[in-house]
């Protein structure tokens, strides 16, 4: 467990246009795997969604250093509401159909510890976690919508509520049919709720 | 049954999203309410799943954006 405090995205942010590069590194891998899971969601392509994580940041990098960052919000929903919007731009203007084609088999997800693992474990949590993406691109526009801007772009319920022009009683409503939704389709799918699946 | 208003307070608690007040009074409520606090730990378990089926890009991906940040520093 990490017991360091852990310096804020708000002071990495000031320390960054004070022209501290180490501290963009850290905001960055702080929030690469929110913002490519984002963008990956929605785009369903590695590389494109790699290309457009790297556009969110260059654009966040511009914004900052041109002084034009507002520091009310959270960096966070920022970086991942302008990932997000990339990825509807994208997507609307290459008119793609929304086939699942989200695994290119090579990529481990190197952001869990997985040493003691065998490696047929291994390979059932990929394969695990390769479905829930999957299964999560079924769910219903509009619930997946939310599910992805408040689990992974970090949104509050009521800034998607203000994104998306309904109540905060219909986000959460929204929220907790996605949740519902995707709880059926993993007992559907055998996918359990078997801890050893997703401990760190 | 679980009322649709304390199913989606249930949301914003484990999201933490709930208000201090409404937090203790759920949390008061878990005492004696086994259905709730079932569905409180499903949805902890949901979560920490959801987390898990992050993904993350190659280093070269991470390396393009921090270079390019550099280079704008150097240029300034």
């Amino acid at each position: 467990m990490n017991t360091t405090t852990q310096v804020s995205d708000s002071a990495l942010v000031s320390l960054y246009i004070a022209g501290n590069e180490n501290a963009f590194e850290q905001l960055v891998n702080r929030h690469k795997n929110k913002v490519y899971t984002t963008i990956l969601l929605i785009v369903k392509d590695t590389y494109t969604a790699e290309d457009l994580m790297q556009d969110a940041f260059i654009k966040a990098i511009h914004t900052m250093k041109s002084g034009r960052y507002n520091e009310e919000g959270k960096f966070s929903s920022w970086i991942c509401r302008i990932a997000h919007n990339l990825a509807i731009d994208f997507f609307r203007k290459e008119k793609r159909s929304p086939m699942i084609t989200l695994e290119d088999g090579s990529n481990v997800f190197n952001t869990m510890a997985f040493a003691e693992d065998s490696a047929e474990q291994l390979q059932v949590k990929e394969d695990t976690h390769a479905r829930l993406r999957e299964l999560i691109q079924t769910l219903p526009q509009s619930q997946r919508e939310v599910l992805m801007m408040r689990h992974y772009a970090d949104m509050s319920f009521q800034e998607i509520a203000d994104a998306t022009g309904v109540s905060i009683n219909t986000a959460l409503g929204r929220m907790r049919y996605a949740l519902i939704n995707l709880r059926k389709k993993m007992l559907n799918s055998n996918i359990a709720y078997d801890k050893n699946l997703y401990t760190e | 049954m679980i009322k649709t208003s304390t199913q989606n307070e249930l949301i914003q608690y484990v999201y933490n999203e709930l208000a201090d007040d409404a937090c203790a009074q759920l949390e008061s409520t878990f005492m004696h309410d086994d259905e709730l606090a079932e569905g409180c730990s499903e949805l902890l378990q949901l979560q920490s799943l959801l987390d898990s089926a992050l993904k993350s890009p190659h280093e070269c991906a991470v390396n393009n954006i921090l270079s390019y940040s550099k280079s704008l520093s150097l240029q300034s």
